[in-house]
């Protein structure tokens, strides 16, 4: 072999040993900005988990506390109206009276029992999803001013994803909450479906609708923005449709378990 | 032949870094640093020095000695790395029986005025095979840190090169014997290229060292 022809192997073979080491390094560094995002990923996952536990927290106790005032309260008032005004000299009327207030004070002890099992709205959800989907309706239909229809379809999977759970009903609760305020609407569909690959929620209302584009900027964000971007950090997708006069469709998709 | 060639240069600035950044630092294996870079740079000296002033000119036995501080001073901060994520000791110590092995037969063989090619080789190997497995401990481990900063990955990324070149040189060394260059051996032109990526990994290791103990200090 000539000097030329070695010294050309050498070179070209030191520059691959340096190469070599080079290509390691910056796959190192590659990797290592990966790793950086999906930290930063779950944080932010985790960040909005813990957010999302304290809105169904804070939903709870308004809910509470709207059923005390509302509800309880005035069930224990006309039973203290009923009982004051009991006339002993009248034993028959009295009777009636009796009556009455026992039978008040018995849905008071069964709306406290229901407000009991709200209470514990982290253990309902242990229960599943559509179980606590069911007691949200409930709530609804207590109200008197909706007629809700609730399907499920599907069989549950027997492995579960708490977090996409706690998720999913939170965004239940939040385009619930939406109808309930700003709709105007006489009947809600719901209808919840196990696929094969995920989760299909689909919230349908006979409200007034509204056109998305027309909506206010710090409206969007409180409501839509934050179910689009929670329906986002599980991998899901989110696709409104509404009409003005005739109601809306929120459609969910979530990836599952 | 002058002291102050390209390489002791190097070493000395290195050694000045290692003062600087490393000399009040916390832990003893970077200390440790300087007291290596201080031995590194009399050992060149020395060498010099012997192969002007002794005849036959042979310095060869300088870096028999240095050998035996480089595996010892390498290897305690390999065991410093490789323990943050496993127990480091018994490959560090398998690493040292094999280096000792090569060491004591090389002696035996050849004397101790010639130069131990075949350990340093397999030194060599051996450091490139536990720099391989910090990046792999580093990549697998779930913590992140910005390796752009971390002394101990900049550290190990000059010590892959170094010791990755010198296998390529030492497997070439009887045809890199025969390639003249501008006056000089070809490996005279890598060792340099060599000896620049590793200490200026190094120094920069010993910067970011100094810089990640100041914030950790500054944040207590």
């Amino acid at each position: 072999m000539a000097n030329d022809d070695i010294e050309e192997l050498i070179v070209i073979t030191t520059l691959v040993f340096l190469l070599a080491p080079a290509f390691l390094v910056v796959y190192i560094f590659i990797h290592n900005r990966r790793k950086r995002r999906f930290i930063e990923e779950k944080a932010q996952f985790d960040a909005e988990l813990i957010k999302t536990q304290m809105e169904i927290q804070e939903q709870t106790m308004q809910t509470i506390g709207a059923d005390l005032h509302d509800n309880i309260g005035q069930l224990l008032s006309l039973t203290s109206l009923t009982l004051n005004s009991i006339e002993l000299e009248n034993p028959d009327k009295a009777q009636q009276k009796i009556d009455a207030a026992i039978e008040l004070n018995l849905k008071s002890i069964k709306e406290m029992r229901l407000l009991g099992r709200l209470l514990h709205g982290e253990q309902l959800l242990k229960l599943g999803l559509e179980e606590a989907i069911r007691s949200e309706v409930t709530w609804i239909e207590k109200s008197g001013r909706f007629t809700v229809v609730y399907d499920i379809d599907g069989d549950r999977p027997e492995a579960n994803n708490a977090d996409k759970d706690l998720i999913l009903f939170r965004i239940t609760q939040e385009i619930l909450n939406n109808i309930i305020k700003h709709s105007q609407a006489k009947e809600i569909n719901i209808k919840l479906g196990y696929l094969d690959t995920g989760i299909r929620l689909q919230i349908i209302d006979n409200g007034s609708g509204f056109n998305i584009g027309d909506l206010p900027e710090a409206q969007k964000g409180m409501g839509l923005k934050n179910i689009q971007k929670r329906a986002e950090i599980v991998g899901g997708e989110v696709f409104i449709q509404s009409t003005p006069g005739e109601g809306t469709c929120v459609d969910i998709f979530i990836p599952y378990p | 032949m002058s002291y102050f060639t390209l390489t002791t240069v190097v070493e000395l600035v290195c050694f000045l870094f290692a003062v600087i950044c490393l000399l009040k630092d916390k832990s003893l294996v970077w200390r440790s640093m300087v007291v290596y870079l201080l031995l590194t740079c009399i050992t060149e000296l020395v060498g010099v020095y012997v192969i002007n002033h002794t005849s036959p000119h042979n310095n060869q036995w300088v870096y028999n000695i240095f050998i035996l501080l480089e595996e010892g001073f390498t290897s305690l901060m390999f065991y410093h790395l490789l323990n943050k994520y496993i127990n480091g000791k018994p490959v560090i110590i398998i690493g040292l029986a094999i280096f000792l092995i090569f060491y004591t037969t090389n002696i035996i063989d050849h004397g101790f005025l010639v130069y131990n090619e075949h350990t340093y080789t397999e030194m060599s190997v051996v450091f490139v095979i536990y720099s391989l497995y910090f990046f792999f401990l580093l990549i697998k481990d779930e913590r992140y840190i910005d390796i752009g900063y971390s002394a101990e990955f900049w550290w190990s990324v000059g010590t892959l090169f170094f010791y990755f070149g010198i296998t390529s040189v030492n497997i070439f060394d009887a045809k890199l014997d025969n390639v003249m260059l501008n006056g000089h051996h070809l490996n005279f032109y890598i060792f340099r290229v060599l000896n620049l990526i590793l200490y200026g990994c190094w120094s920069y290791s010993f910067i970011c060292r100094k810089w990640l103990t100041t914030i950790s200090k500054s944040s207590l």
